[in-house]
This record gives structure tokens, sequence and C-alpha cells, in this order.
């Protein structure tokens, strides 16, 4: 029986073809679209509409841009580096006149402050205990946690900063070297990212592990688990013969193709032979499968795809998800 | 065949040559995703110069942050992240697009009562003349451009470029179901745009 009324079924059918309805409001509105013929074009339409949007292929970008941010970045570079530059003399000049009253007052606040302290010291020893951040205890002879040193140490790890990011904004690792080092420690708040850098990612575009639960079970005699073997998606296999002056780089071209068409690149192998002795590097992607021409294509642009064996680019193994295709794109050198 | 390195994480190339320094990364990682961010902007935006504007200042962003960059997410995904906020603060900066775009679609229900066009040259984007365009990307930006920013954004992360109910709410501060609801409407009003031609 048809329990439901148009307006409320048109206002599912979103909902309705991702799948979202608790299941008894998508069983009264299977009813109600088995049932009426207009909701069921609507619903038709809709998910056409939504196929149609799904397909909409990217435009290619002007070629100017990529000449717009490549001038950029080194335009804010060579900044960095001047400001940095410049950052220990003449920048400094200012800073210190600036301060030059404070300083003189510090200078006489420590004065007054040692004056203070010897007179302290020089006194009778028949005064109460100072606080406990510096108490050394007398069975360790150690400095307790609370001290200055410890102090010190924690200010190291998390270096106090007057400057209170957005929420979301990752702090950069201090260790960790990028050209994005070379930029001035002020930021002004305009140049702060506006969006949180850390986020879930689609399925669609998660790179996803393989997943460790089909890997072979502990043995029950030791009890030691074997060495894991990933689960492998079906891929296929193509070799590209680069030219000894084309070798260097050619992983990264490969990676490059591939992530521009939409796909991801789940490997890198340097210098390794794997199988085949003469490989120089491989490189294992997922792509879409309506990318897969297109690689094949990048791929030429690497170097020489020999026929052999290669069939034509849509009989493809399937990829790990459906709709996608894998290849394991083996550099050899000739 | 085992992974090389024994681990099992998978890596972005462009984005570790970067993060070692790399001669090329950046420019590698540009080239690997102008084409999606470009598209994005410009279906945003309308406007081509403000499209390259957009396009450049989120390279820049990332460049900018990238050694913070998690790969919690995919670098496209976070790179769209970025594009959507900052096209969203260029439209919110174009006071005279707010005074000449209606919203729409407006009010749950409203995109059914005889809605056809947002008028704007008199007859120029009728739905026949749409159904007469030779492309169909043509025609489906043209139907995302008859929609007010706040569900163009939503669209274009959702249907075109594959986002989560979900990634969207937090993306844009609201909760999951008025996500869902404004998504709604807004398909509903590009099935009736494309209703010649879907």
């Amino acid at each position: 029986m048809d329990t439901m009324d148009c307006p409320r079924a048109r206002n599912l059918l979103s909902e309705y073809q991702d799948s979202t309805l608790d299941a008894a409001t998508e069983a009264a509105l299977t009813t109600h679209l088995r049932g009426c013929g207009e909701c069921a074009s609507c619903a038709g339409s809709l998910l056409a509409v939504r196929e149609l949007l799904r397909g909409l292929p990217p435009d290619p970008a002007p070629p100017e841009l990529l000449a717009r941010v490549v001038a950029a970045v080194e335009a804010q570079g060579r900044n960095a580096r001047a400001d940095s530059a410049s950052g220990g003399t003449d920048a400094a000049r200012p800073f210190l006149s600036r301060l030059r009253v404070p300083l003189e007052a510090a200078a006489a606040v420590l004065l007054f402050a040692s004056v203070y302290w010897y007179q302290q010291s020089s006194a009778p020893p028949a005064r109460p205990p100072s606080g406990p951040s510096s108490v050394i205890s007398s069975e360790t002879g150690k400095g307790s946690s609370s001290g200055p040193v410890a102090v010190m140490e924690r200010a190291a790890e998390n270096p106090p900063s007057g400057i209170r990011l957005p929420r979301g904004i990752p702090k950069t690792p201090k260790k960790e070297e990028s050209p994005a080092a070379a930029l001035p420690r002020t930021w002004a708040a305009e140049r702060l990212p506006s969006v949180p850098a850390v986020r879930a990612s689609t399925d669609a575009e998660r790179i996803v592990p393989f997943d460790p639960s089909t890997g072979p079970t502990a043995d029950p005699a030791t009890g030691e688990a074997p060495a894991f073997q990933g689960r492998r998606s079906p891929e296929r296999e193509i070799a590209v013969e680069v030219k000894p002056e084309n070798r260097e780089g050619a992983e990264e071209r490969i990676a490059e193709a591939a992530l521009r068409l939409g796909g991801v690149v789940e490997w890198i192998e340097h210098g390794r032979g794997g199988a085949a002795p003469d490989v120089a590097g491989s490189v294992r992607v997922i792509l879409p499968e309506a990318a897969a021409g297109g690689f094949l294509d990048e791929l030429r642009r690497v170097g020489t795809v020999p026929h052999e064996g290669l069939p034509p680019a849509i009989d493809i193994s399937a990829g790990p998800w459906p709709g996608t295709v894998a290849y394991a794109v083996r550099i050899r050198v000739r | 065949m085992e992974r090389p390195g024994g681990t099992e994480r998978p890596v972005d190339l462009l984005v570790e040559g970067f993060r070692r320094g790399t001669p090329g990364a950046f420019e590698a990682i540009v080239r690997a995703h102008q084409d999606r961010i470009y598209s994005f902007c410009a279906r945003m935006l309308s406007d081509r110069e403000d499209a390259l504007d957009a396009a450049q200042e989120v390279f820049l962003s990332a460049w900018r942050n990238l050694s913070g960059f998690r790969e919690e997410a995919a670098l496209s995904t976070w790179l769209l992240r970025i594009a959507a906020n900052r096209c969203l603060n260029r439209i919110r900066r174009r006071k005279s697009l707010s005074e000449r775009e209606i919203p729409w679609p407006g009010p749950a229900g409203e995109e059914d009562e005889g809605f056809i066009f947002q008028p704007e040259d008199g007859g120029a984007d009728r739905p026949d003349r749409l159904a007469e365009a030779s492309e169909m990307g043509e025609i489906l930006t043209e139907a995302l451009l008859r929609l007010d920013p706040a569900s163009r954004w939503m669209v274009l992360l959702s249907d075109v470029e594959g986002f989560s109910y979900g990634e969207i709410a937090a993306l844009a501060d609201v909760p999951v179901g008025t996500v869902k609801s404004r998504l709604h409407r807004a398909r509903m009003a590009m099935r009736r745009l494309l209703s010649p031609v879907a």
C-alpha cells in the first residue's frame, strides 16, 4: 500500500539515490515510485542529471596558469631570502633602537635585584625555604621535574607563541626541511591558510592501503605470524623503453601523468629489477578506466611502449575498485 | 611482488619530492592538478581571469603550507577545499554580483513552483537555446551558473568532485542535514534546467 505523498517522495529522492534512507522509508518510497509515474520520471531525470555531473570532465587550464604560479613562487622565495639576508644588520638596528629605553630600565632593575640578592645572601641563614620549584631533592640530588631545566626543556618542545593559529591548521614539524621553510617566520593574517589542512577524504580519492585482513594467519604451531603477503589487485604490466639521457626522472613523469589523469600512484621503485633484471624502475598506478587510453598515450611521451604483449588499451585487467584499472609500469633503458 | 620499502602506506611521490626539495616537484604538482583546480574555479566564478587568479592563489597557498600537509586526505581533495574557500571569498567580495544574482534555488518547494530560468538578457538563455548548445559540458556549466553560489559549490564538490555530505558539512560549517536539503534543492533545480537534454 502506498503510504507516501508526492511532495514528500520528491524531497527524499536524493537520499533515496544515495541509499541513506532508513529501511522503512526506503521501502515506502519504492512502493510509491512503482505506482506514481510522475515521481518515477522525476527520479529518473534526477539520476540522469547526477550522472551527467559526475562525468563532467575538467577543462584544460590555460597555459599561463603554470607560468604565473611558478613566477609567484620564485618571487616569494626571493623575498624570503632577501628578508633573511637583511635580518641580521639593517633590520636589527631599528628594532634595538626602539628597545633602548626598555633595555636601560631593565639594566636598572637587574642592578637593583643583584644588590638585593647580595644583601639577602650575606644575611644569617635563618630563613624559611624558598618555593618548591627551586628545591633540590635531598634524596636524589637531582632537580625536580618542575625545575628551571625541565621548564626550559618543555619550552623547547612546545615553544610558546603569541600567535593563535586558526583551528585545524597543523603545526609545521620543526625538523622538516622544505622549500617552504625559507618563508619568513612572521605571517600576515591573509597569508595563513583559510581551510583546515587535515580532513578525511572521500573514498573515491583516498589511496586505500592493502587490506591486512586478507593476509595469512598466524602459524598455530609456532604462534608466529608469517610475513604478510598483501592482497594484490589485478594489474597489467607495461614496459616503457627510455633512452639513457631520458632515464632521470622517468618515474616522476609517469607518476605525474597518472595524477593528471585522475589516478593515484601506489608506489615507485627506483633502480630495482624485481622479476626482470633489466628493469631500471617501476611505478604502480591506479586509474579510472576512462583514462586508460590517455595514460598509454602519456607513456608514449615518456618513452617507447613496445607492442609485444600489449593488449588494446581498453582491454586491461580491472583495478582494485570498480571502474579502475591498475598498471605496473616497468622502465627499461635502451 | 611486495611493495618496496616494506611499507603498506601509499606515497604521493610529488608531495614527497617537494618535501625533499626535489627541483621541479612543485611544478609537477601544479601540472598534475591545474586542470581540475582551474575547472572548479572557472565553474564557480564564471570568469576566466577571476578563475586564473583564484587558481593561482590556491597553488600559492599550497606551496606555503604543503610541508604541513599530513596526507590524511588526497592532495587533490585538499586543493579543492582551498579552491572552494577562495572562490567563495571572491564571490562574497563581488557586491555587484550579489545585487545582480537572485538566490536560487530558494526555500524548499519553490523550485517546483513554476521557476524556469534566471532572466539575464532577454531570452538568450532560454531552455531551447541551451538545448541547442553543442557540448554537454557547456550545457552543464551553463546550468551550474544559474545556481546561486552557495548551492553551486556544493553541487560541484558533491556531484562533480565526489565529496561526501560530511566533508561538505565540515567545510561549510553547517549540519549534514542542511547540506543534504540544499543539495537536493539544487539538484532538482538542475533537473529542471536540464530537462530538455537530460
